[in-house]
């Protein structure tokens, strides 16, 4: 009986957290241990893969939204960020107006390709991690920080069916403006151009042509967006709007989120542009 | 590997009017995600009937070359134009002798059979099961969104004009949420002795 | 890692077909011609399985030059690429079907109009302005949508073309020993100069 009572008589939220978790807590970071629930089995990362991952089983039980253009590059007067805004789960287009590219803080972007809610949350994680840099160093944290930060997170997670594959975008006083590619196998890459995602070498081609580090601002913004275009015209699981930013040394400019519809129509009907589409019934 | 079906994607759908038919498609022709042409109609004329086809590209060429070949063939022999129930038989066993190999693709049958002056819709599964239909026939890859606008949009009766417009959003806005159908659409208004084809500018991604 | 790449223009079909020949990691054979004259103005490039693709190539060219002799005519672009795919489609149903891509460039010798068709393994049949097959069609499309216009002229359309080679040395991981070019005009087929010298950086 006095088991019982003791049981039950103890304050409700004294049991909401253990001892370790007050302890971790307390820590100034949270620590990079696996936190996350795992498959109560014996291979967990063999059964996520073997249940989320596309590509090595078309039946996955659990679809994670894929398909999608990203592509941000370096020029003289900083970096150009641009991305699609259509999500996929096969071939049904469940949204259309997704935002891919996350305002990490007001001079850092992230892009989001892959799985939706791995960039989503793990991007945001790293915003904190971001303040938390400034709150202890009293300065910005360098672009190359920010996505060390990142790349050794996913690394961490490395086979457990984690999915994206994303690029940091910013500009700092002691880089200038720099730009990293992070996937989720552990790559982290360094460079003045990157495409990500299904549409990413349609957006390539049309990038490299045109592409030079003099480009005026003017030509920049428009060149990630033609490329942008260029890619959802091609690439079924690309679409919807472009969204476009430009990150220059006191934060980042966002220069719309246009629907590709009416932007399609005065390409090729004011340019010439896409030959190949008919607007006239012969 | 994907289904036969859905490799290149494309869209059909059929609707019953009064005293008139209406019959659209998509115009895409993809290789999964890959779009390689945007005109590509899927809709094809037999005299006063049209038949939609929609899933595998190479059958859908196959099969409209085969029934360009026998409608010709019975046109010859008759001395008359084919009508819409007897190409909807036609259909279904042709495609029946395909039953062990059959051709990947969703027929959709549309006319008006010029002697009653009936509207007739019809549409088929793979190996030739004819589903008849009073209001509307849809197929392709987007045929869940179809069915969807359609159940939404269509309702008895409808003028040629209001059919235009109700076959043309229903499948443009269809054709919006599939990733594989799109990029423009083809809409016949078949009426007793006038048909209207149109071009519709759909979104372009 | 096979280029095939064709352009229409003004009164001109551009051919464009990679010259590396390779078998598993090796390249046999650096200046190979995956290309085949079917008549006068019609062309037609191959990719696909080895021994498949010369196999059908030159049991389609026997074919049209055979419809030549025989009718002292030849069959226009439009009526090759309709042969090309009822031979192609009932190879897909046989016990043993060809695995080829194809694209057939070519200019009307009556309307003098240019044309291309696209036609892959499973005999789908596009005609289209540009078009392109495996990893170039990746590359290619979208510089070809920016750049090209139906009334392109010659000297416009190998720099288009210039393009898109470029594209591919940029970003293909694999060496593919630049490209055989030919145009097809009203007077034939002629095979052009092409410099593949040139290095090209990724930025």
């Amino acid at each position: 009986m006095d088991t019982l009572v003791a049981r039950y008589s103890q304050p409700m939220f004294e049991k909401e957290y253990s001892e370790e978790d007050q302890l971790e807590l307390c820590q100034p970071t949270p620590s990079l241990s696996l936190k996350f629930a795992m498959p109560p089995i014996a291979q967990p990362s063999a059964w996520l893969r073997a249940a989320t991952d596309d590509h090595a089983n078309p039946n996955c039980p659990i679809k994670i939204a894929h398909g999608t253009t990203t592509l941000a590059f370096r020029f003289q007067g900083g970096i150009i960020v641009a991305t699609d805004s259509r999500a996929t789960a096969g071939n049904w287009i469940a949204s259309q107006t997704v935002k891919k590219v996350i305002e990490i803080n007001n001079c850092l972007l992230g892009t989001m390709a892959g799985g939706a809610a791995d960039c989503q949350y793990w991007l945001a994680y790293l915003g904190m991690q971001c303040r938390l840099h400034e709150l202890r160093h009293k300065r910005r944290i360098s672009v190359a920080a920010a996505s060390k930060i990142l790349a050794n997170l996913v690394y961490s997670y490395k086979g457990m069916g984690l999915s994206m594959g994303t690029m940091c975008a910013g500009v700092t006083p002691q880089e200038g403006p720099a730009l990293y590619y992070i996937d989720s196998d552990g790559t982290r890459l360094s460079g003045n151009l990157f495409c990500v995602g299904s549409g990413q070498t349609f957006a390539y081609g049309v990038l490299d042509a045109e592409y030079r580090y003099d480009l005026t601002e003017k030509e920049a913004l428009e060149l990630g967006s033609r490329s942008i275009l260029a890619a959802t015209h091609r690439d079924a699981y690309s679409g919807g709007f472009i969204n476009l930013y430009h990150v220059k040394e006191d934060g980042w400019v966002k220069h719309g989120f246009s629907d590709t519809n009416p932007i399609f129509w005065k390409t090729k009907l004011e340019k010439g542009e896409f030959s190949n589409v008919t607007s006239e019934l012969v | 590997m994907s289904s036969p079906f859905s490799i290149n994607g494309g869209a059909c759908v059929a609707m019953v009017g009064k005293d008139c038919v209406a019959i659209a498609c998509d115009l895409r022709l993809g290789l999964q995600s890959l779009t390689v042409s945007n005109n590509f109609p899927k809709i094809f004329s037999y005299g006063d009937v049209y038949l939609g086809l929609t899933g595998l590209a190479t059958d859908v060429s196959t099969v409209s070359d085969l029934f360009r070949y026998k409608v010709n063939m019975y046109r010859l022999r008759e001395e008359r134009n084919i009508s819409p129930s007897t190409m909807a038989n036609l259909v279904s066993s042709s495609l029946y002798e395909k039953r062990f190999g059959p051709y990947f693709v969703s027929p959709v049958v549309a006319g008006i059979d010029q002697k009653t002056g009936k509207p007739f819709i019809c549409g088929f599964d793979s190996i030739g099961c004819i589903d008849f239909a009073k209001d509307f026939i849809v197929s392709g890859t987007a045929s869940d969104q179809l069915f969807g606008t359609c159940e939404g949009l269509w309702e008895p009766d409808l003028a040629p004009e209001d059919l235009f417009e109700t076959i043309s959003q229903a499948l443009l806005n269809a054709v919006d949420r599939d990733a594989l159908s799109g990029w423009g659409a083809h809409v016949y208004i078949i009426e007793k002795d006038k048909v209207t084809k149109r071009l519709l500018k759909g979104r372009q991604d | 890692m096979e280029v095939l790449l064709g352009i229409t223009g003004k009164d001109f079909t551009l051919v464009a077909a990679s010259k590396a020949a390779m078998r598993g990691a090796t390249i046999l054979k650096a200046s190979d011609d995956k290309t085949r004259a079917l008549n006068k103005h019609t062309l037609m490039a191959f990719s696909g399985e080895a021994g498949d693709t010369i196999q059908f190539a030159e049991y389609i060219q026997a074919n049209a030059q055979l419809y030549s002799m025989r009718n002292n005519i030849d069959l226009s672009p439009s009526a090759v690429a309709h042969f090309v795919r009822g031979e192609l489609a009932s190879s897909l149903r046989s016990r043993k079907p060809y695995n080829v891509n194809l694209l057939l460039g070519g200019v009307d010798p009556i309307t003098d109009k240019p044309s291309l068709y696209w036609l892959d393994y499973l005999a789908s049949l596009a005609p289209l302005p540009y078009a392109a097959h495996g990893y170039a069609q990746y590359y290619c499309l979208s510089i070809l949508d920016k750049h090209h216009h139906p009334d392109i002229d010659y000297e416009q359309g190998l720099k288009i073309l210039r393009m898109c080679t470029d594209e591919l040395k940029r970003r293909l991981p694999i060496d593919f020993k630049g490209m055989l070019v030919k145009v097809i005009t009203k007077d034939g087929i002629k095979e052009v100069e092409y410099d593949d010298e040139a290095r090209i950086a990724c930025p």
